[in-house]
């Protein structure tokens, strides 16, 4: 009987605990958003409101091009990962089992246990001999090493997708002689775009969030804003990097809720 | 969409990779260190555009480098890492032909033991580390390491200490009597750790940014880098900078040429530029350090012409010395004393 009036809730300290890791959380957030409006160049003493950083922030033409560049790359690498995850998902779902199947799924989520050093570590060598070679130093690495790693992010949903529809729409459209490609663009297609696009974002918002991997690849002029940011800490870090802090908080906000708004509409 | 996306991509990839081939130089330089200005006059006369991409440590930088394959042409490390770029094949000795203005170089920055002759690089920026102390709390000599060392009464618990090993160690070791930062000798470095254990339970932290605290009248002494200091100094006037008689060290972070620079006669040109005293002077009104090249002063913003952290008292010159990388056995000994220090 004790059993059924367990709860978490009761636990001594669940409160506090759960208070403790909110703030823990937040709060360092909260304060770097609200120094973004500070008056003077302080991070720690407030000195009015002012949206001056912000100013400076639009005015600096470096982070202006470093912003756009991240954007781009964003959706380059995201839309390319897109594809092959949705590619992925269908041949790992919509066959019959396969041996090794459990192995590629292994290998296709890689990027998330891999730790991100590594991976950087790994391709600055790589990508290093390759520019050697045939002098190509273009956005080309970037693009391919952030579209290989948005590929995990973008697979699960899409395979969560795809393993929650219902598959006798399939076979129905099959029965009235839909041909594999009709039944594809007629009735899979439609019903998986919501997990497309939830993939999509999700490797939107990791590209555009990623650092170690940029650092280690990008040729001359390639900086992102991460990378740019990164770069600030060694001199004065003035109220400005906090406008622009925020400023990518509220596009990563903006994309999360997207995300969750088109997956609360497919549980739905 | 999609196709405008793919031709899109394809116009940026390839765009990308003309640029490399006339009019341009790629600048690999730590972040937020390069003035706008700078760059617009060098474009303006010479028609070369210059690309800037940030690295965030020496380690990061030498790491990419050694890999090849970068696309970079001028990198400016620190002091320290110098002799390794050079001795390791990296940085390519400057043309004559195109760096004529050597002889720009204030005499005292030409003959540096990490690169003797300036035959590799020029400075491109450079600072001490010191002591801040606030002149209504203490009237004394700011120009002493025993501020923070063997603290007046007036300053017990009030003193901050930046946590950087190199420069702490650096001003313990000269005040102790050594000779160098990377001394061998085994006295100075007992009298080194005892000192600073004696010493921290009268400090109130260790701690980095700081600039609004000292401002703030919270701390009334520390170790302190020169450009922080006058920020600080800025928001309240009782604060000044001290250059300790017994020794201060001096960090330079200086611009050469990379080996595998694509475009090397641009770079060179680029290095020539920054020679000229009204060219480093936009370097200084940018980054707010001292540039090492003479006759630069009178293009500087008015608040740096005179300002004492940037200013070296004449003398206390002679303090002044470059940090050396010391061998693994002595940074062993020193990483010991000071994590003994931190704990």
């Amino acid at each position: 009987m004790l059993d059924r009036n367990f709860s978490v809730r009761r636990l001594p300290g669940f409160g506090a605990i759960a208070v403790f890791t909110f703030v823990m959380l937040y709060l360092p957030i909260v304060i770097l958003v609200a120094f973004s409006f500070n008056e003077g160049v302080s991070q720690s003493s407030w000195d009015g409101f002012s949206l001056q950083w912000y100013e400076a922030a639009f005015q600096n033409r470096q982070v202006r091009d470093v912003s756009i560049r991240s954007l781009w790359l964003a959706l380059v690498a995201s839309g390319f990962a897109t594809v092959l995850a949705t590619l992925a998902a269908l041949g790992t779902t919509r066959v019959s089992r396969f041996p090794g199947q459990t192995m590629i799924y292994a290998l296709i989520n890689q990027p998330l246990m891999v730790p991100e050093i590594v991976t950087g570590v790994a391709l600055l060598i790589f990508v290093a001999a390759i520019k050697v070679q045939t002098g190509y130093t273009g956005m080309g690495y970037l693009v391919a090493a952030h579209t290989a790693f948005c590929i995990p992010f973008a697979y699960l949903p899409i395979r969560a997708r795809l393993e929650t529809m219902d598959s006798t729409l399939e076979s129905a459209a099959a029965d009235l002689y839909a041909n594999h490609w009709q039944a594809f663009r007629y009735i899979t297609l439609p019903l998986l775009v919501p997990g497309i696009l939830a993939g999509f974002m999700l490797g939107f918002v990791i590209s555009l969030d990623t650092v170690v991997i940029t650092e280690f690849v990008k040729s001359a002029g390639q900086d992102t804003l991460p990378t740019y940011m990164l770069g600030q800490l060694r001199r004065t870090v003035t109220p400005e990097m906090n406008a622009i802090a925020t400023l990518f908080l509220a596009l990563s906000l903006c994309i999360v809720t997207a995300f969750f708004l088109i997956t609360r509409k497919r549980g739905a | 969409m999609k196709k405008t996306l793919i031709l899109s991509t394809a116009a940026l990839m390839a765009s990308t990779a003309l640029a490399s081939a006339q009019g341009v130089v790629n600048l690999y330089n730590w972040g937020n260190y390069t003035s706008p200005e700078l760059l617009e006059r060098f474009t303006a006369e010479t028609g070369i555009q210059v690309t800037v991409t940030d690295f965030d440590s020496n380690d990061t930088a030498l790491a990419r480098i050694r890999q090849g394959g970068h696309g970079f042409d001028i990198v400016v490390p620190s002091n320290t890492y110098i002799e390794t770029w050079v001795s390791e094949g990296l940085m390519q000795p400057l043309d004559p032909a195109i760096v004529t203005d050597r002889g720009n170089i204030a005499p005292q920055w030409v003959d540096v033991d990490f690169d003797p002759g300036r035959e590799y690089t020029v400075p491109w920026a450079w600072g001490t580390t010191g002591i801040i102390v606030n002149s209504a709390v203490y009237d004394g000599n700011p120009h002493d390491a025993g501020v923070v060392f063997n603290p007046p009464e007036e300053l017990r618990g009030r003193i901050n200490v930046i946590p950087e090993m190199s420069d702490v160690m650096a001003l313990a070791i000269y005040y102790a009597g050594g000779d160098s930062t990377c001394t061998d000798d085994m006295g100075v470095l007992r009298q080194v750790r005892d000192m600073l254990m004696a010493a921290k339970p009268q400090w109130l932290a260790l701690d980095y940014g700081t600039v609004d605290s000292y401002a703030a009248g919270d701390l009334s002494a520390g170790i302190y880098w020169n450009g922080a200091s006058m920020r600080a100094r800025l928001q309240n006037d009782d604060l000044v900078y001290g250059y300790p008689e017994t020794g201060y060290p001096i960090w330079m972070d200086n611009a050469g040429v990379l080996s595998d620079a694509q475009n090397p006669e641009n770079a060179m040109r680029f290095i020539n530029f920054i020679l000229q005293p009204e060219n480093a002077a936009l370097i200084s009104n940018f980054a707010r350090y001292a540039n090492g090249i003479t006759g630069s002063e009178e293009f500087m913003d008015e608040v740096m012409r005179e300002a004492p952290e940037i200013v070296v008292p004449e003398h206390l010159v002679a303090a002044g010395r470059f940090g050396q990388a010391c061998s693994q056995e002595i940074n062993d000994i020193q990483t010991q004393i000071w994590t003994e220090l931190l704990q």
